[in-house]
């Protein structure tokens, strides 16, 4: 048993560097904007607040690693927070389906979003960005139509998830389904294994379209997921048009990066988590400092390239695409 | 009378206006290892790729035990007892090793939807120690080995189900000598258990030592079905080619004087981890050959001389003193390498023959406007494609669509096309007929009469020892022994300094 016991302490050793990492970029982040502008950043109180808004982002980020995983992309992700928010607040309140109306229905609308990706991509083969771009403007302008001339807004009896406990027990919950999903259901191994090479999946008789379609429901239910604890901390939702819902996509995204990175180091699922808590104390360190939003982008955007750069390391020779 | 197990009925495959099969039957019995031989595009893998479902079947009928099989892909073939070991890769990045034992066959693992991960490692790992592969890790990722060790996880893989029938399709070319004894141990053992291998390989004399039955096709038709016992290397030969091999394999010549004058200079080169502190000189019209086990880090010193090595120390001049550091400088003084990994490293798989051809060349095939020239391009690819022979519907075809032999003939036309005065050739005939290989090796030594200089590096010592000036031998990174050509050199004092 000497070998395993030495994988178990490899794995131990390689997942212990992982959250090193990580817990250093945070710590690094905090101290830099502390240093910054002492007195309106980085208290206690300060960093609760963050980290609730990392986990809204978080819940969806860890279904959007599914996608990511097996190679393709998806840019309807901040149409289908706002689609399923608005379909879900719409049921709690115009039609007084109260919890259960808000939860299912947004993430059924998620999940049925993910659906219509996944078909859509399989069917007409061409690439999932192009035709998850193309379903983004369909989503936000169904989004528009459901919302009517008013945005949709929570009354305050529905908003018990939009605040501790009820966002973390959500976002908790959120997270186990994920990491069991990826690591104690075929779907897991499977979605490794397409991300991999899709040619010997499909030998090994992996029906990979059906697992792509299954990828994207995870996904988008995920992203249902994400906008419950969105409209519940924000109480109500605008329905941009016009791609005005990209903006939504960065943060998924972001945290999904984390979550390639440290793949390796066995805890995407953790990395996700903690990653998204570093860009959020990033983004919020700058709102402390006051800086204009456009230099905010243009720091976020810098610090995307070098964090992924510093956690991503590419062997020698290896291609990047 | 050997009971038989596999029966092959009039079975026919067609890619395009290739017939790969055409109406091939024959028999394969129980207990038997059975050879399948042929040519580059004889079909022999075409055969087996419709026998474990990665091909459909056009038409014809595969009878196992008395009963037709059908599969659809490998999981369906491993249900019928069925599976295959292929030639390259077959193992999935991502996967722990245990997760690529066990792809498609999870359900024994799950309960209510959730893998019992332990439970499956813990399986996988009693297989690897009753193969003897205890080093192996059930549960650790399997990017963490090496191609070899890679191999032996599909060995375990492919046979733990105690199928009835397990393809091996040209493994041993990738693997080094220990490696190969691992596959032929489990070979006599599937055999012992009175179950069959079907062995693809182009190495002759490994077929005559390993096989009991032989089955010989040609061009997609069924030629003829031997016993090995009652045959030679020399009647297998012809029987693949159609006609004798005349003329000579190897090189004839023995005691020319190799030039004095030195084209390339390799100075300690050492590249961590690879190799360590090389030196060697390469003469003008040589051919230098590089021998030694698959990790002995003869590969790295192909990619040193071409400036393709990572953190490389030490130095490669040029007899004009200019420093190969890299590729570029390489390419643009003269220097030509084909790598061992030749669908990932040498060919762009999904591009036409005539830009494989034409990609190095560019510079030399723009018209007046400084804009390539379609015309040049295409008449550059032809001219050198019909040089080599390469076996093609026209250059606009495909890399992907041709067999390894004329994918070789592909990368060589590149680079004669380019006029390369020294060409780094690692494993040049690596999972290549004997026809095709006899063409390589009198393209080598035409080359060497004119004053080109070779370093070939090869895993198989016949053709170093037929076909090299001298010959360098590595071990562990470093140079142990220099041979020079002479015809009483033999594989055993070459191994003799590689073990």
């Amino acid at each position: 048993m000497g070998s395993s016991e030495k994988a178990a302490t490899k794995k131990v050793a390689g997942s212990a560097k992982g959250f090193l990492i990580l817990i250093a970029l945070v710590v690094a982040a905090w101290v830099v904007f502390k240093i910054l502008t002492p007195s309106n950043f980085g208290s206690p109180k300060n960093l609760l607040s963050y980290f609730e808004a990392s986990l809204m982002v978080a819940t969806g980020a860890v279904g959007f690693y599914f996608v990511m995983v097996m190679g393709m992309f998806d840019f309807s992700i901040g149409a289908n927070i706002m689609l399923s928010s608005i379909v879900g607040c719409v049921l709690a309140q115009r039609f007084g389906l109260g919890y259960p109306g808000l939860i299912l229905g947004c993430i059924v609308t998620g999940a049925l979003v993910g659906v219509l990706n996944g078909l859509f991509y399989v069917k007409l083969r061409i690439p999932s960005m192009i035709v998850t771009t193309g379903l983004a403007l369909i989503y936000e302008s169904i989004a528009n139509y459901i919302a009517g001339s008013q945005a949709p807004t929570l009354p305050s009896d529905l908003r018990a998830l939009g605040a501790m406990p009820g966002n973390l027990i959500l976002a908790a919950i959120a997270f186990i389904i994920s990491y069991v999903l990826l690591n104690y259901t075929k779907i897991g191994t499977y979605t490794y294994a397409i991300g991999s090479n899709e040619f010997v999946a499909k030998n090994m008789g992996i029906n990979v379209n059906k697992y792509k379609v299954i990828a994207f429901i995870i996904s988008g239910a995920f992203l249902g997921v994400e906008g419950v604890l969105t409209i519940s901390y924000g109480s109500s939702m605008v329905a941009t048009t016009g791609m005005g819902s990209m903006s939504r996509n960065f943060f998924p995204t972001m945290g999904c990066f984390f979550g390639l990175a440290l793949k390796k180091y066995g805890i995407p699922i953790p990395a996700i988590i903690i990653g998204e808590f570093f860009i959020n104390i990033i983004y919020y360190g700058f709102v402390a400092i006051g800086a204009p939003t456009a230099i905010q982008d243009v720091i976020v955007g810098l610090a995307l390239l070098i964090i992924v750069t510093l956690t991503t390391k590419v062997d020698k020779g290896e291609i990047v695409k | 009378m050997s009971e038989v197990r596999l029966q092959v009925q009039n079975l026919c495959k067609t890619f395009g206006i290739t017939k790969a099969v055409q109406n091939v039957s024959f028999n394969i019995n129980k207990g038997e290892v059975h050879a399948l031989i042929g040519e580059n595009g004889s079909g022999k893998s075409t055969l087996t790729n419709m026998l474990t479902g990665i091909y459909s079947i056009d038409s014809g009928h595969f009878i196992l035990d008395g009963k037709e099989v059908h599969p659809k892909n490998q999981v369906e073939a491993n249900d019928e007892g069925i599976s295959i070991i292929v030639q390259e890769l077959g193992t999935l990045s991502g996967l722990t090793v245990a997760e690529n034992i066990f792809l498609g066959h999870e359900d024994r693992f799950v309960k209510y939807g959730i893998k019992n991960t332990g439970a499956m490692n813990r399986e996988a790992q009693k297989l690897l120690n009753q193969y003897g592969f205890d080093r192996i890790r059930a549960g650790a990722m399997v990017d963490e080995y090496n191609f070899e060790d890679r191999k032996l996880v599909e060995i375990v893989k492919a046979t733990y189900f105690n199928p009835k029938i397990v393809v091996i399709d040209e493994t041993t070319t990738a693997l080094s000598q220990e490696g190969r004894e691992e596959l032929y141990k489990h070979m006599n053992r599937i055999r012992a258990e009175g179950n069959t291998v079907i062995f693809i390989s182009h190495d002759l004399p490994e077929v005559l030592r390993m096989s009991d039955t032989i089955t010989v096709l040609r061009d997609g038709v069924y030629i003829d079905t031997v016993k090995s016992a009652d045959m030679t290397e020399d009647g297998l030969k012809k029987l693949m080619v159609g006609r004798e091999v005349t003329g000579d394999y190897y090189r004839a010549d023995y005691g020319g004087e190799i030039s004095k004058e030195v084209v390339m200079s390799v100075k300690n080169v050492t590249v961590p981890g690879l190799i360590r502190n090389i030196s060697f000189d390469l003469h003008k019209g040589e051919i230098l050959g590089f021998g030694g086990l698959s990790e002995s880090g003869m590969h790295e010193i192909g990619k040193a001389c071409f400036g393709a090595s990572f953190d490389r120390e030490g130095s490669v001049t040029l007899a004009d003193g200019t420093a190969i550091n890299d590729i570029p400088t390489a390419i643009r003084h003269s220097i030509a390498y084909t790598s061992k990994d030749r669908d990932n490293e040498s060919v762009v798989m999904n591009q036409s023959i005539g830009d494989n051809i034409c990609l190095p060349s560019l510079d030399t095939l723009k018209n007046g406007a400084g804009l390539l020239s379609d015309r040049k391009m295409k008449a550059f690819a032809n001219e050198y494609a019909n040089e080599m022979s390469v076996k093609m519907v026209n250059t606009d075809q495909f890399v992907s669509d041709l067999s390894g032999g004329n994918k070789q003939k592909v990368v060589l036309a590149r680079w004669i096309g380019k006029d390369s005065d020294i060409l780094v050739l690692d494993s040049p005939t690596r999972g290549i007929d004997i026809k095709v290989k006899q063409d390589i090796y009198q393209l080598m030594d035409k080359m060497r009469k004119n004053g080109k200089s070779i370093i070939m590096i090869s895993e198989e010592l016949m053709e170093l020892i037929g076909m090299c000036d001298r010959i360098l031998i590595m071990k562990d990174g470093e140079i142990s022994g220099e041979l020079m050509r002479s015809p009483e050199l033999d594989e055993n004092s070459l191994i003799a300094k590689m073990v």
